[in-house]
């Protein structure tokens, strides 16, 4: 099944400047799987994504069809097939 | 039209003649007085339409202030538009300029009065479009009247590429025009309240210099001048200061000038009490001139510049200077919004090469690198730095990058947070985690500080392969005598004021550590309260705090020279961090730790409440040695005569948490130490690592 990625601006220099990445999953995978077939194909994503613990850094947030995952299951989240899946920085900085 | 009447204005004489129109003198018959009359030319009106001009003029004739010329009235008489406005007796400033020349008091006050009418339009929605030396006139009293607010047209495109192309056969209208039109202006854009003070800039260039800051002998070449050029030196009679405010006016870069007119008149007229004072030279003004020139993109470095690499928690900033140290060029930032808290220059093996930490909120903390001096940095695809899985544990900053020993050409450290040490043995393509220190068996009795729990400071013997001290907040001091393997404490002597028990094995807070390379058994030490020395290595330590008016800091800085020299920047607590009773003072061993001296000659000894970070203290190796240092408040400064004088080099920047300095070594000058070509070259044949790297400074 496809997935489609919404890649942040400041990430999109490792997307080859793309907004909207489709990746290919198998079917019934969940977020984790997903993000993985999205950090083979844009090796750039992975560590800026995720801290080397394999956890989502504290503030990026990632949506899977306008529900923010913290609240979901985290990288367990099942995927629906052509879902959105949203990278988003949090809004917050001093 | 001598002796006709409009309206009720009878005019008696012409006195001037522009682009816009000719002006005469006129006699009020109804309120009994002389105004001046401008009678606007047709063709004025035809470009922009009556209508807008009329209501043009009628905006401007709302300001009131004494530096502005006042509108009495804008009238139509059958076809002709005039505005009758105050007369002013007195000449022109580009009268002035070619007549006598100005002081530079004249020109600083003049100049705070041109910014002060423009503050006062501006606030209004009224900029002045075509400010220039012959729309500013001066009384006999010495007041700065601005003429024609609002009042010029705008120019288009094609007038623009006319003026380019046939300047020297112009009216007088445009030709004097020209040289005061903002980059963005002959770009096509509105004149608006930034390139009126860019106008600034060029009148206050011209009256300091006595020429004007743009020029050459076509339009082409004028305008090529102000697009790309960079505004020729000042004469060295102009002070400082002034300069600043010159430089800063004429940013091509609009959001690099002065945002409001408000502040270029605050800055000069700060500058009129300094001129004042300056009978009595205060301490801010003497010492060495610098000269800073802001918003390069890049850095172009020659042999034997000295650069500074200044990180901030909003980015980085490079500052090259030749030798004398006397003018910087500000290349940055870089690494917009992100955090840099560590850098360093590895100039070892013929490379030149800049290294820094970059730390976003969000998508983490990668080590980057530059061999081109900024022009081009790497961005890895993977963190070089990264924990073992295992760990479960997460980098969240680099704190410190350390070259490894002159022998050791191919060795880099990096410290971090949570409290660990990285080493490359490859020149920085791959880093491993020094389990040793990682798996200590005190690690998780360490109590992270108000900065976390980091490992910041690195101190590799020079003279001792084996022998490595690091610092660790709040862990203190720990050593290896066996390349990292295995490490002790060594805080014999460091007191812990906040535990119960003051004097533990570990549980230091300590800030900063630092050795000379002539006399590696000897280390200075400032602790969260407390100064120290170690005379064997950090098995003991004793305390030298005496004569400073704070024992605790941050900030320490070994001599490059002098081994028996330091220096630190004392705060007043922990609970008020900052420059005790507001005076900017950095203090000064030269015998060890025995005694201290302030030096504070031009550095503020007044209401400078001043924070100066662990590392954002540093020194090149030139002899007279430039000490540096960069504050919390974004304030940079420097020191040619090893802290003798002072000058701030910069302002303005995020908050400085790194400064490092470096004298650069290009091929052929002797290096530091020789390193064989031919490895070198065979180097730069094997593949870089897998990274994109880009141009921009993102």
């Amino acid at each position: 099944m496809q997935v489609i990625f919404n890649i942040p601006g400041p990430l999109r220099e490792f997307t080859e400047n793309r907004r909207d990445v489709r990746v290919e999953v198998k079917a019934g995978a969940d977020l984790r799987e997903a993000l993985l077939e999205l950090f083979a194909a844009y090796p750039g994503l992975r560590d800026r994504v995720l801290t080397e613990a394999g956890e989502i850094r504290g503030h990026v947030n990632i949506f899977v069809a306008n529900q923010d995952v913290r609240y979901s299951g985290g990288l367990a989240t099942a995927v629906p097939a052509r879902a959105e899946v949203s990278i988003v920085p949090a809004i917050s900085g001093g | 039209m001598i002796g006709q009447t409009l309206d009720h204005y009878r005019i008696v004489a012409q006195i001037g003649e522009g682009g816009m129109g000719v002006v005469y003198r006129a006699r009020d018959e109804v309120l009994n007085r002389d105004v001046a009359l401008k009678l606007l030319a047709g063709g004025a009106l035809e470009k922009v339409g009556s209508g807008h001009l009329l209501r043009e003029a009628q905006t401007a004739s709302s300001l009131s202030h004494p530096n502005i010329c006042t509108i009495h009235q804008v009238g139509q008489t059958g076809n002709d538009y005039y505005v009758v406005m105050e007369l002013i007796e007195g000449r022109s400033l580009s009268e002035l300029f070619t007549a006598t020349g100005l002081s530079m008091e004249t020109v600083t006050r003049y100049g705070a009065q041109i910014a002060d009418a423009l503050a006062h339009a501006h606030e209004r929605g009224i900029a002045h479009r075509d400010l220039k030396g012959s729309n500013v006139m001066v009384t006999a009293e010495g007041r700065v009247k601005v003429l024609d607010f609002g009042l010029a047209t705008r120019l288009d495109r094609e007038e623009i590429s006319e003026l380019t192309l046939s300047y020297s056969s112009l009216e007088s209208k445009l030709v004097g025009t020209l040289p005061y039109m903002a980059p963005e202006v002959l770009r096509g854009q509105k004149g608006d309240h930034l390139s009126d003070l860019w106008a600034l800039g060029v009148l206050l260039y011209e009256a300091a210099a006595g020429r004007l800051p743009f020029r050459g002998n076509t339009g082409f070449e004028v305008t090529s001048a102000i697009l790309r050029e960079p505004p020729p030196p000042l004469p060295a009679t102009v002070p400082h200061g002034l300069a600043a405010v010159i430089q800063r006016c004429l940013m091509k870069e609009r959001a690099e000038r002065y945002q409001r007119a408000s502040e270029a008149r605050a800055a000069l007229e700060a500058l009129q009490g300094a001129v004042l004072q300056s009978r009595h030279p205060s301490e801010e003004t003497r010492g060495p001139r610098t000269l800073v020139l802001r918003g390069m993109e890049h850095l172009t470095v020659k042999n034997g510049d000295v650069l500074l690499l200044v990180g901030t928690n909003k980015g980085a900033f490079l500052l090259r200077s030749s030798r004398d140290r006397t003018r910087w060029d500000v290349a940055g930032p870089y690494f917009h919004g992100q955090g840099v808290y560590a850098m360093a220059y590895d100039g070892r093996s013929g490379r030149h090469r800049l290294w820094v930490s970059t730390n976003s909120l969000m998508w983490g903390t990668f080590l980057r690198s530059s061999d081109d001096f900024g022009r081009i940095w790497t961005n890895p695809l993977e963190a070089s730095i990264r924990f073992p899985t295992e760990s479960g544990a997460a980098l969240k900053n680099i704190w410190q990058i350390c070259l490894g020993r002159s022998e050791e050409p191919e060795t880099l450290y990096c410290g971090v947070e949570p409290a660990a040490l990285f080493e490359s043995r490859d020149a920085g393509e791959s880093w491993s985690l020094v389990r040793g220190l990682y798996e200590h068996p005190h690690r998780p009795r360490w109590m992270p500080s108000n900065g976390g729990l980091c490992l910041h400071t690195i101190v590799p013997d020079p003279g001792n392969k084996e022998r490595m001290y690091v610092g660790v907040s709040a862990a203190g001091v720990y050593r290896t005598e066996d390349g990292g393997n295995t490490w002790q404490a060594r805080n014999n002597g460091i007191r812990v004021v906040f535990m119960p028990e003051k004097y533990p094995e570990f549980g230091q807070c300590v800030h900063k550590i630092v050795l000379h390379r002539s006399r590696p058994e000897r280390l200075f030490l400032q602790n969260h309260w407390g100064l120290y020395r170690s005379d064997n290595r950090g098995d003991s330590w004793q305390d030298i705090a005496r004569g400073v008016p704070s024992d605790f800091g941050f900030a320490m800085l070994m001599h490059p020279h002098d081994a028996d020299c330091v220096y630190i920047l004392p705060v007043e607590s922990d609970e008020f961090r900052c420059t005790p009773d507001g005076r900017l003072r950095v203090y000064r061993t030269r015998d060890a730790g025995g005694s201290w001296e302030a030096l504070e000659r031009g550095l503020p000894q007044k209401g400078a409440y001043e924070t100066v970070l662990r590392d954002a203290f540093s020194t090149d190796s030139l002899d007279p040695a430039g000490i540096y240092f960069g504050t919390r408040s974004g304030k940079l400064y420097g020191s040619r005569d090893e802290g003798k004088g002072w000058k701030k080099i910069l302002e303005g920047l995020p908050q400085i948490v790194c400064v490092k300095a470096a004298v650069i070594q290009m091929d052929g000058a002797p290096a530091a130490r020789p390193y064989p070509k031919a490895k070198a070259a065979a180097k730069r044949k094997t593949p870089r690592r897998k990274s994109v790297r880009r141009g921009k400074r993102r």
